[in-house]
């Protein structure tokens, strides 16, 4: 086995969550008691409102307990604290604790989300997840307001994938919103929302999303199985998820999707895919993704067909170009300069005159560079980033080529291999292209176009053994599937288009009945 | 409600179709003009070729046929409900050499190619090994996948044949076809075998049918694959005796690379088209090599159950790439090839006829 076993998928074991403490205890029936073992598990955070009160003529004892911030406070004064101080004055409570209690559930207040929590386990997580809990005096359970209420942000344009034409809206960080953003695109009633809950100490919320009747019940099946696996402290991003649950943990290539756009995720959801949405970021996974994918943009469907057929061609162009310019560059060069028109080659030759360095090393000092300073762009604050742009690509750019460092012509092909690149709409799908143009380059320089060709072969092998959530990565190219290729390199008119993918063995295959028209 | 199926040792007829074509476009298209004009006058080496051609359709049908008996069946089970075990065993393990042998041959030609047109200082025998660590990584991975690399690759393939015909049109020069059929029987012949051997890629399919899913039309569809070999191959050949002329074109090396030397296209963007085709071609040489090296794999796999499919690829690597090395000359190479072509060619002649009495005379004694 050894180095066998690390191809393989690893077994992972199903997920033993022990938090370190046990407080799976039972609620007592005395409040004090009740209150003081809150205290100590939670060691008295200041942020932590305890508010003690006694309600009608027998002075029951009553306390209700929240999270400062979390929760909305407006609602604790007026439906939970007045009701019960007023219903207290007006009218005789029952002098049982626990008849007192269901009725508060019941009748007293005015929330919709009630429920009753009996261990410590359960209305720990329920206060530290946005509750106020309600104890009485006298009894082992206590009422659990699900009342959330923290700041968030307000739905704006999502940052990474900017559109022309299109939705604005994007996710944010709320697990809530964005399930809503979905439910507003998809009004249909088996559209199915599955929670999970991840990460041993974070115990966030995840919902995976899929439309019952059309996505194929395998997939649902294996994500299933997947997220279940998953052991985790927390998992801040999606990108955890992503990662845990991936096909293969080797490959360049991103084997999930990601995207900030309601609109996108609802389109992948009618094509039988299936959603992961985290609590807390703004990145909605969405699988099984195959390669075309990642060239293809929501916007190509939001213009006319012609135009997305365009776009779609030139994001081929220019996924060509990112990968192999810079080492066809190379190739041509150092290894075949015959295969470069004799006036082209003459002008490439008078432009590398006195610049030290073979081709080679010229282009990787550049492409170096150039990835440096994209690099340092996205992490300088935003008002910067700019200059970043002036003084690393003008600056730099200029004074390498009047130094005679690098040919200017060099320069033109980091400057349109960078451009080619960003033409690619996944962000994920960028980063993986630009990698691979590195093993390009490399093979390039040492084995020139023959090199080249055998990166090439070895891609493709790689694809074609590639696989997201079950389905092979390389389709619908190969496993052929003719009838997707009208929505693959083309993008046909959307009357044309009247079947869901066919590699996707959808449940439902038809999107629309065209006899029915 | 049925299962999601990419089942990854599971392949449609779809491919089957795709892949034979595929796996016999290689190494022979690129040396076929000379084989055919050497012997013969004018354009009749295309007659034979044409005759070797349906000739080698009919094969592939048989073969073909005969797998499609044993659906879902690998080669060594039906092969030895047929005839007897050792006899089995032994046209299996030839398979197996075939298989491996063809993979050396390939590798080396690979080699000697692209030091040729490609290089000139890198040593050939790095040429040769960096092609067929990738050769083996492709077979490590799923059967299904190479499969899927034919699909992915063919379009390629059909593509640069067809720009080196439509950009070579211009000196295609009807006079040089002629005389027609003034070439007697007696060389002909010569031509026709060289066709025939150039065909030699339908071995593959003893094995690989009992991988299709619907086995059912797998005669038809490998026929068709076939065809498809045979029209590009007809193609090259005319326009490769249209262009040079019987003479040059039975005195070239490969005069299908000298064809694409002389391809200018409009732009003047790709000076030496023959170094972009050779590129090209390297993905059709892998798949032929590709589909070998599995093969013998598959097969040797069918005997030894013990060994897995990685150690005998890590076990015959280096016998392959040291027989791939041992010949010392083109002649040499080419003497390999013939026959490797003429081995392979006998197997399955053997085999196809043999399978077929034994089938016809155990249901006799059925009767």
């Amino acid at each position: 086995m050894g180095l066998g076993s690390l191809f393989k998928r690893k077994d992972k074991q199903p997920s033993k969550q022990e938090p370190t403490i046990e407080f799976d205890a039972e609620l007592k029936a005395n409040l004090d008691q009740n209150l003081e073992t809150l205290e100590i598990m939670l060691e008295k955070p200041n942020d932590l409102v305890i508010r003690p009160f006694s309600l009608g003529s027998q002075d029951h004892r009553c306390a209700v307990v929240y999270i400062d911030g979390l929760v909305d406070k407006q609602e604790i004064n007026n439906n939970i604290l007045k009701n019960l101080q007023y219903y207290a004055e007006e009218q005789e409570l029952p002098t049982n604790s626990h008849a007192l209690l269901d009725e508060i559930e019941s009748d007293l207040v005015s929330i919709g989300d009630v429920s009753k929590g009996k261990t410590l386990d359960e209305l720990s997580f329920a206060l530290l997840y946005g509750s106020a809990i309600l104890y009485v005096d006298g009894v082992d359970q206590a009422l659990m307001f699900d009342l959330k209420g923290w700041e968030m942000r307000a739905i704006e344009e999502p940052v990474t994938e900017s559109l022309i034409r299109g939705p604005r809206e994007g996710f944010i960080e709320n697990l809530r919103t964005n399930m809503i953003l979905i439910r507003r695109h998809i009004r249909d009633p088996n559209l199915r929302f599955k929670t999970y809950q991840i990460g041993r100490r974070s115990k966030k919320n995840l919902v995976v999303t899929y439309i019952e009747g059309v996505i194929h019940p395998d997939i649902v099946k294996e994500v299933n199985r997947r997220l279940k696996t998953i052991d985790l402290d927390d998992a801040p991003e999606s990108g955890y998820v992503e990662e845990w649950i991936e096909d293969s943990f080797l490959s360049p290539f991103p084997q999930l999707a990601n995207t900030e756009r309601p609109d996108r995720v609802a389109t992948s959801l009618l094509q039988g895919k299936i959603a992961i949405m985290l609590d807390g970021t703004p990145f909605v996974l969405v699988a099984p993704v195959t390669l075309g994918n990642m060239l293809q943009s929501p916007e190509d469907y939001y213009e006319r067909w012609l135009i997305g057929t365009f776009l779609r061609f030139l994001r081929y162009g220019g996924a060509f170009l990112a990968m192999f310019l810079p080492s066809l560059y190379i190739a041509l060069v150092s290894y075949n300069p015959g295969l470069i028109p004799a006036k082209l080659a003459f002008s490439i030759a008078a432009t590398r005159e006195g610049v030290p360095f073979p081709a080679a090393i010229e282009a990787f000092i550049m492409a170096f560079t150039m990835e440096l300073l994209r690099e340092a762009g996205a992490r300088l604050p935003k008002t910067i980033g700019q200059t970043i742009g002036i003084v690393g690509g003008l600056v730099i750019g200029d004074a390498a080529v009047q130094a005679g460092i690098v040919s200017p012509i060099m320069v033109i092909v980091v400057a349109v291999t960078a451009i080619a690149s960003f033409a690619i709409p996944s962000y994920s799908a960028t980063i993986s292209f630009r990698l691979i143009r590195f093993g390009f380059m490399l093979a390039a320089s040492f084995l020139g176009l023959y090199g080249v060709i055998l990166v090439y072969i070895m891609i493709n092998i790689h694809i074609v053994n590639l696989k997201s959530i079950g389905v092979p990565y390389s389709s619908p190219f190969a496993p052929s599937f003719f009838h997707d290729w009208k929505d693959l390199v083309l993008r046909t008119p959307v009357t044309m288009r009247t079947r869901r993918p066919a590699y996707m063995q959808t449940v439902d295959k038809k999107s629309r009945n065209k006899e029915k028209s | 409600m049925k299962t999601f199926e990419y089942a990854d040792d599971q392949i449609s007829d779809k491919e089957i179709m795709i892949a034979t074509p595929s796996v016999v476009i290689g190494v022979s298209v690129l040396s076929l003009p000379r084989t055919l004009t050497s012997p013969t006058n004018g354009m009749d080496g295309v007659i034979a070729l044409g005759v070797a051609g349906l000739f080698v359709i009919a094969l592939t049908w048989l073969v073909a046929k005969l797998a499609v008996q044993f659906p879902h069946e690998n080669f060594y089970s039906y092969a030895s409900s047929l005839i007897p075990k050792p006899a089995a065993s032994m046209f299996t393990m030839l398979f197996a050499v075939y298989g491996l042998l063809t993979t050396a041959y390939e590798t080396r030609v690979i080699a000697d190619v692209a030091e040729q047109y490609l290089f000139t200082r890198t040593p050939f025998g790095v040429i040769a090994l960096t092609f067929l660590l990738v050769v083996i990584y492709a077979v490590s991975g799923s059967r299904a996948g190479l499969f899927r690399l034919h699909m992915m690759f063919f379009p390629f393939i059909v593509l640069i044949i067809l720009t080196l015909v439509l950009f070579t049109s211009g000196l295609f020069d009807p006079d040089n076809l002629f005389p027609v059929l003034t070439t007697g029987a007696g060389n002909q012949w010569p031509a026709f075998i060289g066709s025939t051997f150039s065909f030699m890629g339908f071995a593959p399919l003893l094995f690989y049918t009992s991988l299709v899913k619907k086995p059912r039309n797998v005669p038809k569809k490998a026929a068709i694959g076939m065809s498809i070999a045979v029209t590009l191959y007809m193609v090259i050949a005319v326009m490769s005796i249209g262009a040079f002329g019987n003479l040059t074109a039975g005195n070239l090396q490969y005069p299908t690379v000298e064809l694409a030397k002389d391809v200018e296209i409009p732009g003047g963007f790709f000076e030496r088209f023959e170094t972009v085709f050779f590129v090209i071609w390297i993905m059709t040489i892998f798949n032929t090599t590709i589909m070998f090296l599995d093969m013998a794999v598959f097969a040797m796999n069918q005997l030894f159950t013990k060994i897995s499919k990685m150690q005998l690829i890590f076990i015959c690597s280096p016998f392959i790439y040291m027989a791939g090395m041992i010949p010392k000359n083109n002649e040499d190479v080419d003497a390999l090839g013939t026959f490797i072509s003429m081995y392979g060619f006998t197997v399955v002649i053997l085999i196809v006829a043999l399978f077929f009495i034994a089938r016809k005379w155990k249901r006799g004694k059925k009767q």
